[in-house]
């Protein structure tokens, strides 16, 4: 391991290093992994220590990039890197880690092309994105496809910046793939994500999102289309610190052969956040009778006059609109095609960039001619 | 163009038509008409192919085939059409989307080439005129949001857009307001052609005085009790369905 961070990063570490030391790789006994049981995925394997890779493309303009590997860490890295990730593989991430990319949007900076972000092979890796006061930024990251890769993110928003952010999971035979991402946002400041899994032997995007000043928002959504033996996994725990914060949650899943969708949502409203506002909403199409869906929205409410509202529902195509369409002429296949790709079109259309968007939907498109 | 024989229908272990027998030619508009839990929405059902319906006994015959051998999506490319009694809402799909899908599926089932974005377009405007469909109700989700009459305006639409054989109207009257309906009958009307045959399904007559039809057909409990011109409509609203049924059949 380098010794290239100061030591106030090498004090986080060491911090990280006992978290993950008294954890070990979790197994459904832990209840956060209960439906994603990565000791198993993993087998003798295990984590290993390995590096992953990153990858920036063409970084645009006004985006400063820094690589961790190397020494000198600039202020905004030290300030902000290794602060806030403290679940186990987070922590294992910044254990286990020599390198990784930091991303730094400077103050007001509105970043009109999308930054490309991939992270690719086998091993561990971090990042940091920083967005300073009114920056904004969408980040588009895509997840190269290896036997084992554990990312730490780590994002940073400050007041009234505004990040987009897509993800989209192929399918990935094989592959055990985990990442958390841990968020800090600021006043005003504003998140929206969108999260597209296609599955492998286990993927899984853990969310930790802190609503830390008045008024901060986060916007989650996502979609998978899962087949064969896939399994995708998105968990979040969204934390209201602050009044008048608003987080809202959309995911829809489809499940076909033996595959298993996960979405864990757990809203925690803290003490003093009052006027919050939080929705979140999971829903689940099964295609076999071998396929799983795991749901579990979960409120925890320690404020006065907020609003939140939570739902979970697992159901089959519906009968009667299949008979509609095929009785106007619409074969089979493509009715079932047709009802999939409308089920999943309002959690598609959170996607704000209509690039981005139109990217989900082909993507979708192909893979449902897969599944249905 | 239509012949049931002896249509015998199970839903689950409960049989709904008990030997049904009709007859309809192209050119004809059929009306039938009967009490609630009579079988009216079973024979609709079984004639656009839902599953879930079973032929116990009996045989229909659409232009000499078999009806009830073909999947409901290929009787739609033959030109059978049902206008639902409760058209489905389908968020996420837009209505224009929909029709072009189902025009040009049924389109291609008939070995035609499928017509692109403004032959679709240009058609669908033309007839959604007429029958007073917006633009705007074109641009939403299939009926989500539309009011009884809209959906009712948008079955008869795609009835136009469709040009079926054989159209099967289910209770097209229920939940119209006067003016609706006429729009409605109106829509219909203008379709009449020596070449399509129409079974109009209805509890009540009052539609029938804008559709006026060849015959009617009285059905009570799974078969067809007694037969007339249109004046039988007149008698049934007189009269109401216990005196018919009241009679030997």
């Amino acid at each position: 391991m380098t010794l290239a961070l100061p030591s106030t990063i090498q004090a986080r570490r060491a911090e990280a290093a006992t978290i993950f030391g008294s954890h070990g790789v979790p197994s459904r006994r832990v209840e956060e992994w209960k439906y994603s049981d990565l000791k198993v995925a993993l087998g003798e394997a295990g984590i290993g220590t390995d590096q992953a890779l990153w990858q920036v493309d063409a970084l645009p303009e006004g985006v400063t990039q820094f690589d961790l590997s190397k020494s000198d860490a600039p202020d905004w890295v030290q300030k902000h890197f290794a602060v806030a990730d403290r679940n186990i593989m987070g922590a294992a991430s910044l254990t286990l880690s020599d390198g990784g990319v930091a991303l730094l949007v400077a103050k007001g900076a509105q970043i009109a092309a999308p930054l490309k972000l991939a992270f690719n092979g086998t091993g561990h890796v971090r990042g940091l994105l920083v967005l300073e006061e009114g920056a904004s930024l969408i980040l588009v990251e895509s997840v190269g496809i290896a036997d084992f890769r554990n990312v730490g993110f780590e994002i940073v928003l400050g007041d009234g910046a505004s990040l987009e952010h897509i993800r989209i999971s192929p399918e990935s035979g094989d592959a055990v793939l985990v990442e958390e991402a841990s968020l800090r946002i600021a006043a005003g400041a504003r998140y929206r994500a969108h999260f597209a899994g296609f599955g492998s032997k286990l993927s899984r995007m853990e969310l930790e999102i802190a609503l830390e000043g008045e008024g901060a928002e986060a916007h989650l959504s996502g979609v998978s289309v899962l087949d064969g033996k896939r399994h995708s996994d998105v968990t979040t725990h969204v934390i209201h610190r602050s009044g008048n914060t608003i987080s809202t949650q959309l995911f829809k899943h489809v499940a076909g052969g033996n595959a298993r969708a996960v979405y864990q949502g757990k809203v925690t409203v803290a003490k003093g956040a009052n006027g919050s506002d939080s929705h979140q909403s999971a829903k689940a199409l099964l295609l076999g009778e071998n396929a799983e869906a795991d749901l579990k929205p979960e409120l925890e409410i320690f404020a006065d006059d907020v609003k939140c509202a939570h739902g979970a529902a697992v159901g089959d195509l519906d009968a009667e609109s299949l008979f509609y369409l095929r009785a106007r002429g619409i074969p089979e296949a493509e009715a079932r095609g047709l009802l999939l790709h409308a089920f999943l079109e309002d959690a598609v259309a959170e996607i704000t960039s209509t690039d981005q968007r139109e990217l989900v939907r082909t993507a979708l498109l192909a893979a449902l001619k897969s599944v249905a | 163009m239509l012949e049931i024989k002896n249509l015998h229908v199970s839903v689950g272990d409960k049989e709904i038509l008990k030997g049904l027998t009709l007859s309809i030619k192209a050119g004809e508009v059929h009306a039938i008409m009967g009490p609630n839990g009579s079988g009216k929405s079973t024979l609709s059902y079984v004639l656009a192919g839902r599953a879930g319906y079973d032929i116990t006994e009996g045989s229909i015959t659409y232009n000499g085939e078999d009806l009830a051998a073909l999947a409901p999506e290929v009787r739609a490319a033959k030109g059978v059409f049902l206008a639902m009694q409760y058209p489905v809402e389908i968020p996420g799909v837009t209505t224009m989307m929909f029709l072009k899908t189902a025009l040009n599926s049924q389109r291609r089932a008939r070995g035609e080439s499928d017509l692109d974005a403004v032959g679709v377009l240009k058609l669908v405007r033309a007839k959604a005129k007429t029958l007073n469909v917006s633009e705007e109700m074109l641009k939403r989700a299939l009926n989500v949001g539309f009011s009884g009459g809209e959906k009712k305006r948008l079955e008869i639409l795609q009835m136009a857009i469709f040009e079926p054989k054989l159209a099967v109207l289910d209770e097209t009257d229920s939940g119209l307001d006067i003016d609706a309906l006429k729009l409605v009958a109106e829509g219909v009307n203008a379709l009449r052609d020596p070449t399509r045959a129409m079974l109009v399904i209805t509890h009540y007559q009052r539609l029938l005085d804008y559709i006026v039809p060849d015959r009617i057909h009285v059905l009570a409990k799974g078969r067809i009790v007694a037969e007339g011109g249109k004046e039988l409509a007149l008698e049934l609203e007189a009269k109401g369905y216990e005196h018919i049924l009241k009679e030997p059949a």
